[in-house]
């Protein structure tokens, strides 16, 4: 069971969104996974098999935490959200 | 459940506008007028697209403008606004801008939840796309079939 994080700017409209697409990918993909979706601060202090957010965020994020960082641009992409979720398990 | 929260006066549609900022700001402005939302938070919204980058463009022509919730919320509110003409949103034309208002962490879910699983449905998305408040205000309120 994977623990991933979702994150945008305030951790309550698109950081949702990407859970959905997440859960929704990662089911069709047979992969056992838990999503949080939280704000950039808070995911600061968090622990996880890897982050899903946008390219900025991405950026900040990598310098302040140990997880895999995996930029997504359209968070309802679920093509996209594939091709990481891919990328994270190879 | 959408109708609480989308309700009529906030789904708008219009030829064009002269930028995202503006389209944000109409969007928003029937959320303004029912007391949802503070001006502050339309100040907040466009803040954060500069600040945080156009992260909120979640799918081709599609936007979900939003700020931090609880501050200069007042209550749960959506609003929508299709526009014909697509505007240029840092590099990304949108067409659709859905204004969220949330109060905390959950009072939201389940219609952001809704609406999002919507605007996944290509076929109800073109929908949208093609601004019939009509047939949109059906496909929000009665669901997709």
């Amino acid at each position: 069971m994977y623990k991933f994080l979702a994150v945008c700017g305030f951790g309550v409209g698109s950081s949702l969104v990407l859970k959905m697409s997440i859960e929704k990918v990662a089911k069709e993909m047979g992969v056992e996974c838990e999503v949080e979706n939280t704000d950039l601060s808070s995911a600061k202090g968090l622990n996880a098999d890897a982050i899903f957010t946008s390219q900025e965020l991405g950026e900040e994020l990598k310098t302040s935490t140990k997880s895999p960082v995996y930029p997504i641009k359209r968070y309802m992409d679920k093509e996209e959200v594939r091709n990481a979720l891919g990328e994270f398990l190879s | 459940m959408l109708e609480k929260y989308l309700k009529e006066n906030r789904i708008q549609h219009i030829h064009r506008v002269e930028s995202w900022e503006e389209a944000i700001k109409l969007a928003a402005s029937p959320l303004l007028e029912d007391g949802v939302i503070s001006q502050g938070y339309i100040k907040a919204m466009l803040e954060s697209v500069e600040l945080n980058g156009p992260y909120i463009v979640l799918k081709e022509s599609f936007a979900l403008p939003h700020a931090k919730a609880g501050e200069y919320v007042n209550e749960v509110g959506l609003s929508l606004l299709v526009i014909d003409e697509p505007i240029d949103l840092k590099g990304n034309p949108v067409k659709v801008f859905l204004v969220l208002a949330a109060v905390d962490n959950s009072s939201h879910l389940e219609a952001l939840s809704k609406i999002s699983e919507l605007l996944m449905n290509e076929e109800v998305y073109q929908k949208f796309l093609a601004g019939n408040l009509e047939e949109i205000k059906k496909i929000l309120y009665k669901g997709a079939e």
